[in-house]
């Protein structure tokens, strides 16, 4: 897939620099109307749980949905079926009521699973007795996001793959490799370098998507700023202040990510 | 709320439904005016959906109507969510708003409030087989029960400032977006106790017994007010027709067709 690298026109982030102008108006009215002050610190307690939960569930997220890409493709029929079961079964629901079904369904299933199955090991003190209040509701949430986000990340993953021509695998194959060092070393790294901006693009869908956990009480940047609203009735002062902190966390995602695809193409592959 | 049985004034009530478009004698005419009012119809029995027939009912409808009728003015109902409506309120996108919403000093500062138009009291609604605690000082006592309430709102305030400790930070709450999520939490076991306003609280019982049961005394006394625009023209009449709405029984009439007859989830 050699695509022609045309000579780009040069960059003008004149976006960046409105919005570099809008940050710092915000931040001279943060100092200058004392309100503003409060509720950005309010809610800037919430920017490392956003940051985790995203965090973590996109890791979940890329691990299950390259799974689900290779079992998508695999051979056996019964395996690649139940992968594309999943696949568009997931990703036909909306990412909200797979958290409800994953909070009341999914997480007492679960944790009555684990009594019932091991009953002999938790009565001998070798596994702990856990309780379905054990289960966070972060936890469930986490759970949930990487479950919706999996099935998006299998079709990015599924895509990349397809994207390496069977020749190279056939010569990889003529040289000697195995099926895994095939893998490894010629199909994945061209494949993964070609999905990198869409992968970045899902993660800053999941850092916004993160705000769903605040549905269940989850300490989040929205959650904090629901909360602030309903006690101080000042309903748009702090969705402004939930508007510029989730901005700080995608602009700078969306600015390296840039940088990375630029690297990318100048190493050529892509 | 009033759960006595009370023979109110329903002669008199006809009356003012036999003189149409006529503003009261007693009270300011506004002259046919259309006010914009706005609720959320997800606040059983104060607004909802009727299940049966679709329409939008409830308690502050009947009496809002009923406030509007006797000033001579006619009411455009419209529906926002509570997230929304306090600002849209705020912005004079519309003139009054009703949820059942607590009259608090510090949302004097955002919206004007009307007169107390209703008092709630908030009870311990627990699971069906609960023995560990039967009040709110045996609950406070054990350090594992949890209360799932609902962010900013009363059950919150009555739970951190009645039943537990005064912090608003005490993990023993858990937070869930709306009431019947955190229904739900105690239906499964998340939580052990949710606080609800009697009337939810009855409901719940009635449509789900020996899920749900009640336990301990009323707490948190909260009064209820309509919110208007700041500096709203529309405060002293309807403040008027309220007054006169309380000393003539109306309300205690629609009480009665709320709180007690209407029968829920049939």
């Amino acid at each position: 897939m050699a695509l022609l690298i045309e000579s780009e026109p040069p960059e003008r982030p004149y976006w960046l620099l409105a919005l570099a102008l809008i940050s710092a108006a915000f931040v001279w009215l943060a100092i200058a109307d004392g309100r503003y002050g409060l509720i950005f610190q309010t809610l800037a307690e919430g920017l490392w749980t956003t940051v985790y939960v995203a965090v973590i569930a996109y890791a979940l997220a890329a691990s299950l949905g390259l799974l689900l890409a290779l079992a998508s493709r695999a051979r056996n029929v019964w395996l690649s079926q139940a992968a594309r079961f999943y696949i568009e079964v997931v990703r036909g629901l909306p990412a909200l009521v797979i958290l409800l079904y994953v909070t009341f369904v999914g997480a007492p299933a679960a944790v009555n699973l684990y009594q019932w199955a091991l009953e002999g090991w938790i009565a001998q003190d070798w596994l702990p007795d856990v309780q379905l209040r054990d289960v966070s509701n972060t936890t469930r949430g986490i759970v949930a996001l990487a479950l919706a986000y999996s099935a998006f990340l299998a079709e990015v993953f599924r895509a990349g793959l397809q994207s390496v021509q069977r020749e190279q695998i056939e010569a990889a194959q003529a040289l000697g490799l195995s099926r895994w060092l095939t893998f490894r070393l010629v199909v994945w790294p061209q494949a993964v370098r070609r999905v990198l901006p869409v992968l970045g693009n899902d993660f800053i869908a999941m850092v916004k998507d993160s705000s769903l956990v605040s549905v269940l009480g989850v300490n989040d940047i929205t959650q904090l700023g629901k909360l602030y609203a309903s006690s101080s009735f000042l309903t748009v002062e702090t969705y402004n202040v939930v508007a510029v902190l989730y901005l700080m966390l995608t602009v700078t995602l969306s600015l390296l990510l840039r940088r990375l695809e630029r690297h990318l193409r100048r190493r050529g592959g892509v | 709320m009033n759960r006595r049985l009370v023979l109110t004034a329903v002669t008199l009530a006809s009356l003012h439904f036999a003189i149409s478009h006529a503003a009261d004698p007693a009270l300011p005419d506004l002259k046919g005016r259309s006010i914009v009012a706005v609720t959320e119809n997800a606040y059983l029995p104060l607004n909802f959906k009727d299940p049966k027939t679709g329409a939008s009912v409830g308690w502050e409808y009947d009496v809002f109507n009923e406030i509007a009728k006797r000033l001579n003015a006619k009411v455009d109902w419209k529906l926002t969510s509570w997230d929304t409506m306090i600002e849209a309120v705020r912005k004079g996108q519309f003139d009054v708003g009703m949820d059942g919403i607590t009259i608090k000093d510090d949302r004097k500062k955002q919206v004007d409030f009307s007169d107390a138009y209703m008092v709630s009291e908030q009870f311990m609604m627990v699971r069906g087989n609960e023995k560990r605690f039967t009040d709110a000082k045996s609950f406070k006592g054990n350090a594992k029960l949890l209360v799932g309430a609902q962010s900013g709102t009363t059950n919150f305030y009555t739970a951190v400032y009645e039943v537990l400790d005064g912090n608003e930070k005490n993990p023993r709450i858990k937070l869930y977006d709306t009431f019947g999520l955190s229904m739900q939490a105690l239906k499964a076991g998340d939580v052990d106790t949710v606080l609800s306003d009697g009337v939810s609280a009855q409901g719940y019982v009635k449509a789900f017994p020996g899920v749900y049961k009640v336990v301990g005394q009323p707490m948190g006394r909260e009064e209820f007010g309509f919110i208007f625009k700041p500096g709203s023209d529309l405060v002293k009449p309807v403040n008027a027709a309220l007054k006169q709405l309380k000393a003539d029984g109306t309300l205690k009439k629609f009480d009665q067709k709320w709180f007690v007859d209407y029968k829920l989830n049939q």
